[in-house]
């Protein structure tokens, strides 16, 4: 009898064993499955981050080196050719009107030189938006429609959502003007449009830039299944990636494209000043 | 008839209990669709033939006839149907070769146990338990539930377990299985036509752990989702 007693005990005693494992076991692998799942979460936040710094400091680059080239055209280049100019009008006075045909081939050269002159500002323009840093982004996307509208057939409208557009820090201004110059240059190129409109909206939390066009258009879903996607899009979605914005392209009811980006405000201090009188100084540009 | 049930009900509430409670995974399994999924089907396939020998089982132990032979059947149809569910949940290669022999290996293992402890079979009035085959069975089961939570860990693709419906079967399997290892073979012992030896509540743990883990198999089938499921 008694022996029967021990050894239920002892059966109880190991029963209850077991079962302290089985509850070690379940509550082991939930713990260790969300301890795992957390480092792992982490290393991707590290890995993403280290992404977006390495993208951030290749287009830091590229604007730095932008700003290295137009700053070379301008100081070099410009200046040279602003002395060809000089001599060539000295020359000028020195050739008198005494023969009609040096006189042309001179005014010639002359008006070669200015056009010269003209390309080398336009180029230095185009690389380092200095109405951007001057007077902000609608200022910039102003002159950027206007420089269009001059080589081009198209109907280029601009609406800034608020009369006085809030500067904004200078990476988030460069980010939007160039999304946008990417943006129309792509409905240029490939929408075979008539009529593009560019819109500034802005509320508490974010900058919005829309991009409409009156196109063939495209399917939105290509683009997110990376059918369309080519690099123009994908540098658009790198630099949103950096301010941590959004893209969204739809089809437009017309017919056209539409797409917005959207850019969160950070509320910063804008380092943004009237720019200084020489537009490109040889600094690191901070993007 | 009715009056021996409700009577046999009453005198063991929790062997009555761990019958009905059988019909609760049941329900939830066809009303929640989870037999798409080819584990959850064999735990549908489980739960029916769960609820037909219990209710069988029930029946004979309300009219005072030994239903042993019915539970040794169990433990062969139990093992087959389980390590099933988990071959076809099991991704390593090298595991569901194994699961395959064993299960026929195991069922030939029962057969034997069955004759061993009972070598007049057609007398099913003294009919006995199975030695070492719930035993076995047991710890097979164990190792089996072990090995998935090691693959689980190991492939780390589940985010949240709480919400992974098999893991709450393997919880009520392993729950289950754990109070069973050291008490199956006293069973043997103690649960004689003939000669009945009293070990106490250790004869309560298994329909206990019955209920807690039909239970358990049940919230893993309310966490189940059809949709989800077809998603992957």
């Amino acid at each position: 009898m008694q022996e029967t007693e021990q050894m239920i005990w002892t059966l109880f005693v190991g029963t209850f064993a077991m079962l302290m494992m089985a509850f070690f076991v379940i509550s082991f692998v939930l713990y260790y499955q969300k301890r795992r799942f957390a480092e792992e979460k982490k290393l991707n936040e590290i890995e993403k981050n280290y992404s977006r710094l390495l993208l951030d400091t290749a287009l830091n680059s590229e604007e730095t080196e932008r700003r290295r080239i137009a700053q070379d055209l301008h100081d070099d280049i410009g200046t040279m050719l602003s002395l060809t100019k000089l001599s060539l009008n000295q020359l000028s006075k020195v050739i008198g009107e005494n023969s009609e045909k040096e006189e042309q081939i001179m005014k010639k050269t002359q008006s070669l030189v200015e056009e010269t002159i003209l390309h080398v500002r336009r180029i230095t323009r185009d690389l380092v938006p200095t109405t951007l840093e001057r007077f902000g982004l609608a200022e910039a996307i102003d002159e950027f429609i206007h420089k269009l509208e001059q080589v081009n057939t198209l109907s280029i409208t601009l609406n800034a959502g608020t009369e006085e557009l809030p500067r904004q820090g200078q990476k988030i201004e460069l980010t939007i003007y160039r999304i946008m110059q990417e943006l129309v240059n792509n409905a240029i190129k490939h929408a075979n449009c008539s009529e593009i409109d560019i819109s500034l909206e802005m509320n508490d939390k974010f900058i919005g830039l829309r991009v409409t066009d009156n196109g063939i258009g495209f399917d939105p879903e290509a683009i997110k299944d990376g059918h369309l996607a080519g690099l123009g899009l994908l540098g658009i979605e790198s630099r949103l990636a950096i301010v941590n914005g959004t893209v969204q392209y739809s089809k437009n009811g017309n017919g056209g494209s539409c797409a917005l980006a959207l850019v969160p405000i950070i509320s910063e201090i804008p380092e943004n000043k009237p720019g200084p009188l020489h537009p490109f100084r040889r600094e690191k540009v901070i993007i | 008839m009715i009056d021996k049930y409700l009577y046999y009900f009453n005198y063991d509430i929790l062997a009555g209990t761990s019958v009905v409670i059988t019909l609760l995974p049941l329900i939830l399994i066809i009303y929640r669709k989870a037999y798409i999924d080819p584990s959850f089907r064999l735990l549908l396939f489980f739960l029916i033939s769960k609820l037909i020998i219990d209710l069988a089982m029930f029946h004979l132990a309300a009219t005072r006839a030994n239903n042993l032979a019915l539970f040794n059947a169990t433990i062969v149809i139990r093992y087959v149907l389980l390590s099933g569910m988990f071959y076809s949940k099991f991704e390593r290669e090298a595991i569901r070769r194994f699961i395959l022999p064993v299960s026929v290996i195991f069922s030939i293992f029962t057969l034997w146990d069955i004759w061993q402890c009972n070598e007049n079979l057609s007398n099913l009035h003294l009919h006995r338990l199975v030695q070492y085959s719930a035993t076995a069975e047991s710890i097979l089961m164990i190792l089996l539930v072990l090995l998935y939570f090691y693959e689980l860990i190991r492939s780390l693709k589940i985010p949240n377990l709480l919400t992974f419906p098999f893991f709450w079967v393997c919880a009520g399997l392993l729950l289950y299985y754990s109070s069973m290892v050291f008490v199956a073979p006293a069973l043997h012992y103690a649960a004689q036509w003939d000669s009945i030896m009293k070990i106490g509540l250790l004869d309560r743990i298994p329909y206990i752990f019955d209920i807690v883990s039909v239970l358990l198999f049940s919230m893993g089938i309310l966490v189940f989702s059809a949709r989800h499921y077809a998603r992957n």
